[in-house]
């Protein structure tokens, strides 16, 4: 059986399946047996686009006989040949069916593993579906209570944010991140995911933005009393103060290189613009404090 | 028998027969009766165990054990350094008075005998003098201050402090020798100390991050544990079946039968081949 052509088997089985006169009721199993088994021909034999093409109705045929697991097995690598042949759209396309088919199942950390394979697929060239698959996939894990997978999907994210340069959305993301870190406990990944933010905040030189988020976090109680915390305060007053040589100085020693490097690459680049705007800013802050009308 | 077990046992044998050592018991009655003899003697005893004492001070490391040696020693220096006009007058003195039954040993008080004798005391308060007690620095004229210093003194720092400033200057080329010596270790350790802690803080951070790790994977464990079990329970029991429909496989004959069918079946086969072959 498994000697025979591929094209053959495919043949075969879209027989089976295509309702005619003669045939009222599609035969599902065979099919998909048949399927399957062209599938893995066709890879074998390197004709990517055909494989995939047989993949994908395998997993239809799958779908048809009510197995929702091997369906979404099947979609995943009907994914990871269209990746190879380049049809990004349909990539996504595949990966997140492949997700939804696991959920079907019950089983959220394969969807959102499924959700995720696709957002790292599709980094390169489509970043802003990546991004949006990984939340996806973080959501997905959140509302199943396994936030604690879900810190790798956060991380990749705000890489991905970064590259794209859209720092008010990574800066939200990290702070999500210290959410889902807090309801299972990790403290230490806590504090980096809000040292990370108030670094991204001081990277767009968006100082009072930096202040509110500290005193945001200070809120939590671990973050306060934490190195990470007291890095971020050192930080913020070395901005006040517009001391250019210690907030280089700060960059250097350890909470900040135990960060992401996407994150280590922005600190090191710190002061970003002039630290006497940010002085004219705060004299007005100070003159409304004055003022007590 | 090994050197130290022989120093032992002599050690031993002569504590034993210490009171038949002649010469040490002759030893200490001359001393005993000569009065300055006697009191020389004490001095000297004196004298040798603050000298003593100042060596234990030197090799001392904890700072207050060697503050308070050097004050006992130089209590004990004010105390002998009293006793020594006593001395005087005795070495002066011609001591009769009990040289009635040892005539030989005093009444013969010689010159020469005399002028050691003074000769000795005038030595003894520079000796006193150069106890180490902590304070003094190669300090030579001594005699005149405790001359002139009154004897009921309290003798805080017993170096005077009028010396103070003539020693300044010889203090301080050592100390600053010190003093950049200290330093310099102190900038070593500081270094030191510093990659430690730069250590310590990526073992710190690392090992936060295996906690959670390890924190995210019981969750999947208890999940794998209970899998397994399923498995487990599944295997027993397909196990179990399988046995039963062995057994009754084999607790028929149908096996018996079995296997002679097939004997006949290969026999008729090999026949055939063979007249096929022919």
């Amino acid at each position: 059986m498994t000697t025979q052509d591929p094209g053959k088997l495919m043949a075969k089985a879209d027989k089976l399946t295509k309702l005619s006169f003669t045939r009222w009721n599609a035969d599902w199993k065979n099919a998909t047996a048949l399927y399957e088994q062209a599938a893995v021909g066709y890879r074998f034999k390197k004709e990517n686009e055909k494989a995939k093409e047989a993949f994908e109705k395998a997993s239809k045929g799958q779908e048809m006989i009510s197995s929702p697991w091997d369906a979404a097995k099947h979609m995943e690598s009907a994914a990871s040949l269209a990746k190879e042949l380049g049809h990004w759209n349909e990539v996504s396309d595949f990966y997140r069916k492949a997700s939804e088919l696991y959920r079907e199942c019950g089983r959220s950390q394969p969807a959102s593993d499924a959700l995720g394979k696709g957002a790292s697929a599709l980094e390169d060239t489509n970043p802003d579906e990546a991004v949006r698959l990984y939340i996806d996939a973080c959501e997905i894990l959140e509302e199943d209570g396994k936030e604690q997978m879900a810190f790798d999907l956060y991380r990749a994210a705000t890489s991905t944010y970064v590259k794209l340069e859209r720092y008010t959305d990574a800066a939200t993301l990290l702070l999500r991140w210290g959410v889902a870190a807090d309801k299972c406990n990790a403290v230490n990944s806590q504090c980096k995911a809000y040292l990370s933010a108030i670094i991204i905040y001081l990277y767009m030189h968006d100082f009072q933005q930096a202040q509110k988020c500290y005193n945001d976090c200070s809120q939590v109680g671990a973050f306060l009393s934490s190195d990470q915390g007291r890095c971020a305060r050192k930080l913020l007053s070395a901005y006040e103060e517009g001391d250019i040589e210690e907030i280089k100085r700060l960059a250097q020693p350890s909470p900040i290189t135990h960060l992401d490097h996407v994150i280590i690459k922005l600190a090191r680049k710190l002061p970003t613009g002039d630290l006497k705007e940010l002085e004219k800013e705060e004299d007005k802050e100070t003159l409304d404090e004055n003022d007590l009308t | 028998m090994s050197v130290i077990d022989i120093l032992t046992r002599v050690d031993a044998i002569c504590k034993k027969y210490e009171k038949y050592d002649v010469e040490r018991l002759n030893g200490d009655n001359v001393a005993g009766d000569d009065a300055f003899a006697r009191l020389y003697a004490s001095v000297d005893l004196d004298v040798e165990s603050a000298l003593q004492k100042a060596e234990t001070a030197s090799q001392e490391k904890n700072r207050a054990a060697v503050v308070a040696l050097n004050a006992e020693i130089r209590r004990t220096k004010a105390r002998l350094l009293e006793e020594v006009p006593k001395l005087q007058r005795l070495a002066l003195k011609k001591n009769i008075a009990f040289c009635e039954i040892f005539l030989y040993q005093v009444k013969g008080l010689s010159k020469e005998e005399l002028s050691t004798r003074n000769d000795l005391v005038l030595a003894l308060p520079d000796r006193i003098q150069s106890i180490p007690d902590g304070s003094t620095n190669g300090a030579k004229a001594t005699g005149s201050w405790t001359a002139s210093a009154s004897r009921t003194e309290i003798r805080f720092d017993s170096t005077s402090d009028g010396r103070f400033e003539s020693e300044y200057f010889q203090q301080t080329e050592e100390s600053n020798q010190f003093r950049q010596e200290y330093e310099m270790r102190k900038m070593k350790q500081d270094q030191g100390l510093d990659i430690i802690s730069e250590g310590l803080d990526t073992l710190q951070n690392m090992a936060h991050d295996m906690n959670e790790e390890l924190d995210r994977q019981v969750p999947l464990m208890d999940e794998i544990d209970s899998k397994v079990d399923k498995a487990t329970s599944d295997l027993k029991n397909t196990n179990v079946r399988l046995k039963e429909t062995v057994n009754q496989l084999r607790s028929s004959r149908n096996f018996c039968i079995d296997i002679i069918l097939l004997c006949i079946i290969l026999g008729i086969a090999a026949y055939l081949y063979n007249v096929l072959k022919k």
